[in-house]
């Protein structure tokens, strides 16, 4: 169970507070929706979850499985089942796809005491998913997501984690840049990993992936706080209505 | 020269070991005016300090204190022993020439396998036998103006190192890399000093790839001053690459002079590891059109290392290309400085240049100096330059942690994907891969 308390963060390097008082509850086994208008402080959670020190948290706690993770590094935060999906996967010249992958995957099977993979097992499962995503072989020998698409970055992130297993999932507007087709091998993808193991936050700021991706319940962050929460019926009403009600203009 | 300079002690040092090797001496006459000119010039210039603009980074009558004695006769080296110097290098599917202190190992090099192909000399008999193409070739292909005081150096203890000549009819290609091997120290407790000069003739319409590796033995400081000159006939081809990983205390001035025929493709790349302190030199001249020349090269440096590149290309005639691609990993309190000047002479029309080199700075006292010059004299050319310098992206950084990989780990591969970047340059499969695995070992001998 993830249990966001009081969750106050600020950007370390100035005082601009974003999050003032998150309070939140995502059993395992759920998948849960954060969707508000843009700057709400969406994409500042997501990267609080996954440990950003760009970061600061100046009250309340995160807590996954009884556990404290504010104190724990990204990797080891990793390691602990958290992945979190960009919103805007970054390029990394030089670094082979490949590589990165099989450092990756090996890393977290180290740290979580499983055995790491040979090249040939490697080689079979990455392929094996890969063909799941609809990602093409070229693209896995390229250098990571250099000159992809968006939708194929976002595949990518996917991809990432499919191997990983996470147990906690958040997906920082995955749905953003994609066409329809695109978007249902995405959310089969994220379907295919809902278990009762397993707890994922979907941040979105449209409904159409709700469609895909079914939630249990529905968070509406505005201003740096959780001011609603419903069933999934809630996202189709912020489709009617907008988000004007919560600070910003309807689209 | 009108009045007579103050000389250093190291210059006295350089002055007395050429008496030395003068009495003792007993080339040709045209060799010993060689010598002589190179030391009256060495005597008139002196070491650069830093108002000699080319050095205005690397101050040589500062750091260099004293003259070590030179390496004299080397014992007798094993494969075994030079297969640990060499490392991820002695993988290479090559045909070695290994010099010990300059002098040609006939035991541990390869030269019948090279018999058909090329006609190789040691320098000293080069000198007195003193062939047509030695003669044309020796301090003329492409020397420094205004005159170098390494070079100088080098010319006045000219007798080790070298002379390959191609002998093979166009189209010809040597079918493996020609891998000169440089073994500098010994196992004595002194430190030494070895001056090489090495030919390289590449004939008209021929391939080749000569892979020059400068290794020491032993761990006493040395001081090298490698010179390599290099002709490349019209429509040759030469991937000139080099690798230093020389020991911590070392000093290693290299000069690589190089002259271009019509249409000649010159592809060189240095990989700088060792050396305190470190000046590679290259000299391009454009000798007939159509020729292109690619200078690229990766630097890894930590502790007080300084690494000096400094290139001269000189765009004599119209239509050639030359590159410059380097990429620096600087640590502790290291040092790195690339300079490069092109020059572009009055009718050197459509010449195309252009330069870059970026560092990344591992620690807040590592530095990075980058000294682009262009010098063109003819209107209608491309020419461009471009420099970074920053620290290991922290985006990247976190992207990869958020993907479990720990910090080191994480860091060294951003790190070795920047040099990397440069490393992809090298066209030759093993030796590019070579030099990956040198990186990575580098990377992984973190506070070593
Ligand atoms: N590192 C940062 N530096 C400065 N401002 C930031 C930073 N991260 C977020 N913000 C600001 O915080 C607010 C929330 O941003 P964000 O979390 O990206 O919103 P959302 O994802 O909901 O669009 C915005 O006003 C944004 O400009
Ligand atoms: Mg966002």
């Amino acid at each position: 169970m993830l249990e966001i308390k009081n969750l106050h963060v600020k950007i370390a390097e100035d005082d601009t507070e974003i999050l003032k008082g998150i309070d939140l509850v995502l059993p395992k086994g759920e998948v849960h929706a954060i969707m508000g208008p843009n700057g709400s402080g969406k994409s500042t959670l997501a990267y609080v979850l996954a440990g950003k020190d760009d970061y600061e948290v100046t009250d309340g706690s995160i807590t996954w499985n009884g556990e404290d993770i504010t104190a724990m590094a990204p990797d080891e935060r990793a390691v602990a089942g958290v992945f979190l999906a960009f919103q805007y996967p970054i390029e990394i010249p030089g670094v082979a796809t490949m590589t990165f992958l099989r450092t990756s995957l090996n890393a977290v099977r180290k740290a979580r005491g499983q055995e790491e993979l040979s090249t040939p097992d490697f080689m079979r499962l990455v392929k094996e998913k890969a063909a799941d995503l609809k990602i093409s072989s070229d693209k896995l020998k390229r250098p990571l997501n250099v000159g992809f698409s968006g939708g194929e970055k976002k595949r990518q992130e996917v991809l990432q984690m499919s191997l990983l297993e996470p147990t906690l999932c958040v997906l920082d507007e995955t749905d953003s840049g994609l066409d329809i087709d695109a978007l249902k091998i995405v959310a089969e993808g994220v379907n295919a990993l809902r278990s009762p193991d397993r707890a994922t936050l979907v941040i979105t700021h449209y409904q159409r992936l709700l469609n895909y991706i079914v939630p249990d319940k529905v968070h509406v962050l505005s201003g740096g706080r959780v001011v609603r929460t419903g069933g999934k019926e809630l996202a189709l009403e912020l489709e009617e209505t907008g988000y004007a009600e919560f600070g910003e203009e309807a689209a | 020269m009108t009045a007579e300079r103050l000389k250093t002690k190291a210059e006295q040092g350089y002055a007395a070991q050429f008496s030395e090797l003068e009495s003792r001496s007993s080339s040709q006459d045209w060799v010993q005016r060689l010598r002589e000119d190179a030391m009256s010039e060495f005597n008139a210039i002196g070491l650069p300090h830093r108002r000699v603009e080319e050095w205005k980074y690397t101050d040589l009558r500062a750091r260099i204190g004293e003259v070590y004695g030179p390496a004299g006769d080397a014992a007798a080296l094993s494969g075994e022993k030079l297969a640990t110097l060499l490392g991820p290098l002695g993988d290479i599917d090559a045909v070695r020439l290994v010099l010990v202190n300059g002098v040609l190992d006939e035991a541990l090099s390869d030269l019948a396998a090279l018999s058909g192909s090329c006609e190789i000399l040691p320098l000293h008999k080069a000198v007195d036998d003193a062939p047509d193409w030695v003669r044309g070739m020796l301090t003329t292909v492409n020397p420094p103006r205004p005159a170098d005081a390494t070079v100088a150096l080098n010319q006045a203890f000219l007798a080790n190192g070298v002379a390959l000549r191609t002998r093979m009819a166009a189209p010809g290609r040597l079918e493996k890399p020609i891998m000169i091997v440089h073994v500098t120290g010994g196992e004595s407790e002194r430190p030494t000093s070895a001056m090489t000069r090495n030919l390289l003739a590449i004939g008209d319409g021929v391939e080749a790839t000569v892979v020059e590796a400068h290794v020491q033995l032993g761990t006493m400081p040395s001081q090298v001053n490698a010179v390599t000159e290099t002709m490349l006939g019209e429509r040759a081809s030469l991937q000139h690459i080099k690798a230093q990983t020389e020991g911590a205390e070392t000093t290693h001035l290299s000069t690589w002079m190089t002259r271009l025929g019509a249409q000649a493709s010159y592809r060189a790349f240095q990989f700088s590891t060792g050396g305190a302190l470190s000046r590679n030199q290259i000299f391009v001249a454009f000798a007939g059109e159509g020729a292109s020349s690619h200078l690229n090269g990766a630097v890894m440096a930590r502790g007080g290392q300084h690494n000096d590149t400094t290139m001269v290309v000189d765009h004599a005639v119209p239509g050639c290309e030359s590159r410059e691609f380097y990429k620096l990993v600087l640590d502790d309190a290291a040092r790195g400085i690339v300079q490069c000047k092109v020059n572009v002479h009055r009718d050197a029309q459509k010449s195309d240049g252009h330069q870059a080199a970026h560092a990344m700075l591992l620690s807040e006292a590592a530095e990075f100096d980058s000294k682009p010059e262009l010098e063109i004299f003819a209107d209608d050319v491309v020419c461009g330059h471009g420099s970074t310098s920053g620290q290991v992206d922290e985006e990247f950084l976190f992207y990869l942690r958020s993907r479990g990989i720990p910090e080191p780990q994480a860091r060294a591969l951003l790190i070795s994907a920047f040099t990397g970047e440069a490393i992809a340059k090298v066209d030759d499969e093993a030796v590019r891969g070579a030099f990956q695995t040198m990186a990575e070992a580098w990377l992984a001998d973190e506070g070593a």
